[in-house]
């Protein structure tokens, strides 16, 4: 499903955010991301959704080479993949509601169908009746649960989360975390880069480490910690 | 078919919300139209000028006395074939006295003695397709033998050619130059309607929206300040015609002014539209290819 085959990047020629970095991740993995600020975290996530290209190696992404995907055609990967990011990125002029749809509306999906799968996916993440809320109203926890639900409602194969928790107390991050397994219960492949360590203690995933843009772990069923 | 409506109300959405650079842009626009307007009306005014003036201006050909009247009906036929000739009239020895007779009506008298020996010569009066013409009409006729002389406005045509060409080419210039201030302009109005969506336009792009779907309401943007442009320079223009041609018949009666018909405002008014149309799209495909790296 993702495949990063020795991939490096290298910002401003001599900043390497990634070094050789392989990993497979398989359909229906829920994978932590793991390593201190500017261990690299951000732009693993960021080469699976095609925001940034490898220096050198080769990144795999639902079957297609994202090094050799045409500009034009990287909107449809997209469409197959959901982001969420630590600050939410809501659009504060519209309510719970248009913010999901939005996802849809931009990609021509008819009304009755955004009506439906909008309401699925508020359900999912338990704020259907939060729906005509603007953000300003929403808690932070709240916030996160109506993006990532304008993540899911495309019902995509992969969800990546760039410290989705980063921003929220401890209590709110396990619901955006059991918010996130709820969605890999469903199938979606998720990969999560992430600081909260007792999160990442009691959900005994894979966990992959990043020192220095180096992968110095990929364990079963791991702890955020050696 | 969705998608244009969407992308139709986020165009107006995103007008409204920048109503002033949006309102600035407009007016500059038409500002720019309001002097393209002027220039086509000033154009159109000395169009007809020159045409009228053209119509009034003939070559005379005056005709060896002793021609026989064969020889002269062949010249006259040899004129009508030089290019550029459009009309041709043979004004007889005694058609040219009877025309000296209407002129000097009240002292008809003093030609009376004329009648015995007509010492005019017969001739032939020239018009031509355009001034332009005129010179070389005129080496065509002095080149025949039978014509003895040739008599024309030398320099009345050569002025209007000058001046219809240097206002054709002031009006382009004109043109050019606030055309391109309009553009600028526009383009600002659109950069600021990007910055303004900057957010939005990310979130559209990490969702998956096409590149065309992202740019085109700014696009559409841009046509629509262009039009909207247009019809404040038609309407611009349309006043302060109207104002000067009253100011210049009150003043000038003699000069001939244009009056504007349902055709020429509809003219004035596709040509401002077209033009404002092109301004809007290159300012904010300018825009957009330079703030909106999609």
């Amino acid at each position: 499903m993702i495949s990063l085959r020795n991939v490096s990047k290298v910002y401003n020629g001599n900043v390497k955010a990634l070094d050789r970095v392989s990993l497979n991740i398989d359909k229906g993995e829920f994978v932590f991301i793991v390593g201190t600020s500017g261990a690299g975290k951000s732009t693993l996530i960021k080469m699976i959704y095609r925001e940034e290209t490898p220096s050198s190696g080769q990144v795999f992404v639902l079957g297609k080479d994202l090094s050799k995907m045409r500009r034009r055609e990287v909107p449809y990967l997209r469409r197959r993949i959901g982001v969420v990011f630590q600050d939410f990125k809501l659009l504060e002029d519209k309510n719970a509601w248009e913010n999901v749809a939005f996802a849809l509306e931009v990609t021509g999906t008819p009304k009755r169908e955004v009506n439906r799968r909008v309401t699925q996916v508020l359900n999912l993440v338990g704020l259907l009746d939060r729906r005509d809320a603007f953000p300003n109203e929403l808690s932070g926890g709240e916030q996160q649960r109506i993006a990532i639900a304008r993540a899911l409602v495309r019902n995509p194969d992969i969800l990546l989360a760039d410290e989705p928790s980063g921003n929220l107390d401890p209590k709110t991050a396990m619901e955006i975390f059991n918010t996130l397994e709820r969605a890999n219960i469903y199938g979606t492949t998720v990969v999560v880069a992430t600081h909260a360590h007792d999160i990442v203690d009691s959900l005994r995933k894979r966990v992959v480490e990043l020192r220095g843009g180096t992968l110095v772990r990929d364990e079963r069923r791991g702890a955020y910690n050696h | 078919m969705r998608l244009v409506g969407y992308m139709f109300s986020q165009t107006f959405r995103s007008i409204w919300r920048n109503k002033g650079s949006s309102f600035l842009s407009a007016l500059t626009t038409g500002f720019a139209l309001f002097l393209l307007g002027i220039s086509f009306l000033v154009s159109v005014n000395l169009g007809f000028m020159y045409q009228m003036a053209e119509t009034q201006m003939e070559i005379q050909a005056y005709m060896d006395k002793e021609a026989t009247w064969t020889q002269l009906a062949g010249a006259v036929s040899q004129i009508r074939e030089i290019p550029g000739v459009s009309e041709v009239k043979y004004v007889s020895k005694e058609d040219a006295l009877e025309e000296l007779r209407e002129m000097f009506k009240d002292k008809a008298s003093v030609l009376d003695s004329l009648e015995e020996d007509n010492p005019l010569p017969p001739n032939v009066r020239i018009k031509t397709v355009g001034a332009e013409h005129i010179p070389d009409v005129v080496e065509a006729l002095q080149s025949l033998d039978i014509v003895d002389d040739v008599m024309y406005q030398e320099e009345v045509s050569r002025r209007l050619v000058q001046i219809g060409k240097a206002v054709q080419y002031l009006s382009l210039g004109g043109m050019l130059v606030v055309g391109l201030v309009s553009v600028m302009v526009i383009a600002n109005s659109i950069r600021l309607a990007i910055d303004a969506r900057r957010q939005e336009i990310g979130i559209m792009k990490l969702v998956g929206a096409t590149d065309g779907f992202v740019l085109m309401p700014f696009l559409l943007e841009g046509v629509l300040l262009g039009l909207l442009g247009s019809v404040i320079g038609t309407g611009f223009a349309m006043g302060g015609y109207n104002w000067v041609s009253v100011k210049i018949a009150e003043f000038i009666p003699f000069m001939p002014i244009v009056g504007l018909d349902q055709e020429s405002i509809w003219n004035m008014f596709g040509i401002m539209a077209l033009t404002g149309v092109m301004v809007g799209l290159t300012g904010s495909a300018f825009s957009v290819r330079r703030h909106l790296r999609v």
